[in-house]
């Protein structure tokens, strides 16, 4: 995989300011509980979570469906709020944030990725990556030389013109990954990026993201309950029932003993 | 911005048997008020001409006291050196020519059976120069092969009350200026149909030296002003106006609309008919779309999650819908026009009559007209009703909550 370039400056802001600044936390979740109204009952997704994620990380939310991963995808990346507790992003209390900074917050500082894609269809490759640079308001050429590089960053430069029907499930997804990182965002999050792709572009999209997380510094959190996803991630929190019931940074043997005996 | 609209752009033809059927809907509104509207404008220019060329002239010039006149003594009020103010009109730009005439009322007789008229006295020389000339049913027009009698027309109504045809004698009884009845016998040399049953029950028409003598007058009471076409009236007014100031006589001077009680009650019953069907479709655009859109949106509802995660502001997504509505309507419009001025040309090629319409006696041409106007009308109407139709569904998208947004299925 060709390794991106157009994150130059905060690669070098990486090297010039050294690996220490870049483990500052990013994200901090503090005892947050989500809860949905269900017709006379409350569910809860997710109980009393805490986490913390420093800048630079690569972190995989492991769990089973319906165990609170998206949800608490959802609560960091901003697009929902937390019944009780708080989230803190670089410091700021996102719970406290009224919608519109939240909007610009996640315009400025989050990059998503979603299980589905979520492309948009009439647009071709090139077009939905330019599209978060066209809501920041990038001037065009800027645009164009972003968009260029991040195609290239994920392999996709000669597929720059051919809209996501056209692309296989893979190359959708190198797309998605290349839209969500094209405005330099200090966080990308990912929803079952592996979902939907066979084990080779499963593994493909994976050290993809790996290779961006290391070579420019950006903090990776991706939900995923594959196994073979799970083997390469450096940690893993486990999500039971909408508890954290694990949080290992160890090595892949270990995290398969962790799952197991969650499983279990 | 570019980009903005190039999505909204292509967001339009997404579901393309959708916006087929959409563009056929907004078209079809477009196209019928075109063929409507068109056919009414044919109308209005039609009855207007009629109007004019039957007889009123695009001017006329009374006196001042001409509309506070006695109605049995009609020329007391008349124009009295009338030859030198048509000789001041004349000269006028636009003018095609000028003609005398003396309005007046009395009675008909055969010796058997007596009639009502409302005649008019004309130089029929002056009237045939502007092109105004009597509708003929039978015989011919005043001023031809004279053989001395003194020459009527009347109307088809009149010859069938009067048991009367194009050769036959009549007496005219009137009042004179001097408030004497006096008669004249005369020949009838055609019949005449206006179209308008009402008015052929009570016309006559004689020459304007026959009426003088009748009524013991040399005035007339009106000078009729054809001009070199109906849209130059108001320049010409303006430029008239002032030539018939510091005459002896106070002058005044009406446009053919001022005179046209008809013409001015046919347009507007028709112009109400017509907003009437604006604001079907109206409505009908504006129901259609509202659900065709929310369709859309529901459709697109996880795409706008995904704009709204990427930090898209929500009036952006308003702006999103309502730009697809209105390039819809811009669609639907031009299709419209297109297609309305297409079936227009071909109706127009079929040459259809229709049955005279109310009041009247003549055939109607079937024919629509090519309206700029109209069609920039018809334009904006359709576009402003996609626009108004796309607010709802437009809010609704840019409320949609992201996180349930993103898990729709």
């Amino acid at each position: 995989m060709v390794l991106p370039t157009l994150l130059t400056e905060q690669s070098n802001a990486l090297e010039r300011d050294g690996p220490m600044d870049a483990r500052h936390e990013l994200v901090g979740v503090e005892d947050v509980s989500r809860k949905f109204p269900l017709d006379h009952s409350d569910v809860t997704a997710l109980d009393h979570a805490s986490l913390r994620v420093s800048a630079g990380e690569f972190l995989a939310i492991a769990g089973p469906s319906g165990s609170g991963k998206s949800t608490l995808l959802n609560l960091i990346g901003c697009i929902d709020k937390p019944t009780s507790g708080r989230i803190l992003l670089d410091g700021v209390d996102t719970s406290k944030l009224s919608p519109a900074h939240m909007t610009a917050l996640r315009r400025e500082k989050i990059g998503f990725v979603f299980q589905t894609f979520n492309l948009i269809p009439v647009f071709t490759a090139s077009e939905n990556v330019e599209f978060p640079l066209l809501v920041q308001g990038v001037e065009p050429r800027e645009r164009r030389s972003r968009v260029a590089e991040a195609l290239e960053g994920v392999g996709l430069a000669a597929r720059a013109n051919h809209r996501p029907d056209l692309l296989s499930g893979g190359e959708r997804q190198r797309v998605a990954v290349a839209r969500a990182i094209v405005h330099r965002p200090s966080l990308v999050l990912a929803d079952e990026p592996t979902a939907n792709l066979d084990t080779r572009n499963a593994t493909q999209l994976i050290d993809l993201m790996r290779d961006l997380n290391r070579t420019l510094g950006l903090t990776f959190i991706f939900s995923t309950h594959d196994q073979r996803l799970l083997e390469h991630t450096p940690r893993i929190v486990r999500l039971c029932d909408g508890q954290v019931v694990s949080d290992t940074s160890a090595e892949g043997g270990r995290h398969g003993q962790v799952l197991a005996s969650c499983v279990s | 911005m570019g980009k903005f609209l190039l999505l909204a752009f292509r967001n339009v033809f997404r579901n393309r048997r959708r916006t087929v059927m959409t563009l056929l809907m907004v078209g079809g509104g477009v196209a019928g008020l075109l063929l409507v509207g068109g056919f009414f404008a044919f109308m209005f220019r039609g009855l207007r001409e009629s109007t004019i060329h039957d007889g009123l002239g695009h001017i006329q010039i009374f006196t001042a006291e001409h509309f506070r006149r006695d109605e049995v003594h009609v020329l007391d009020t008349g124009i009295g050196d009338w030859r030198q103010v048509a000789a001041s009109v004349r000269s006028g730009s636009h003018v095609r020519g000028v003609a005398p005439r003396i309005e007046f009322y009395g009675m008909l007789s055969n010796g058997v059976k007596s009639s009502v008229f409302m005649g008019s006295a004309v130089d029929p020389d002056a009237e045939r120069n502007m092109g105004f000339s009597p509708r003929m049913a039978a015989g011919r027009d005043l001023g031809g092969n004279s053989n001395g009698e003194v020459e009527a027309l009347i109307g088809t109504g009149v010859a069938r009350s009067m048991s009367v045809k194009v050769g036959d004698g009549l007496t005219i009884l009137a009042v004179t200026a001097d408030g004497a009845l006096n008669g004249i016998d005369v020949q009838i040399v055609g019949i005449v149909n206006t179209g308008f049953k009402e008015v052929d029950d009570r016309y006559l028409r004689i020459t304007l030296p026959s009426a003088q003598r009748l009524l013991a007058s040399d005035r007339v009471t009106n000078l009729v002003v054809g001009l070199d076409a109906t849209e130059n009236t108001d320049k010409a007014a303006a430029e008239l106006a002032p030539r018939l100031r510091g005459l002896p006589q106070q002058m005044v001077l009406k446009k053919w609309i001022d005179l046209a009680a008809y013409y001015k009650q046919v347009r507007t019953l028709f112009s109400g008919i017509f907003l009437f069907l604006g604001v079907i479709v109206f409505f009908m655009v504006l129901m259609a779309s509202v659900n065709t859109l929310l369709m859309t949106m529901f459709e697109r509802t996880r795409e706008i999650g995904t704009m709204l995660a990427m930090g898209t502001p929500r009036k952006w997504i308003v702006a999103l819908f309502m730009l697809e509505a209105t390039l819809t309507g811009i669609l639907g419009a031009v299709a419209g026009v297109a297609g309305g001025n297409v079936l227009g040309m071909l109706l127009n090629s079929l040459g259809l009559h229709l049955p005279p319409p109310p009041g009247t006696t003549v055939d109607m041409h079937f024919r629509v007209l090519h309206v700029p106007s109209l069609m920039i009308g018809s334009s904006l109407l359709v576009v402003v009703s996609l626009a108004l139709a796309s607010i709802l569904p437009a809010i609704r998208a840019s409320r949609l909550q992201i996180a349930e947004a993103l898990a729709h299925v």
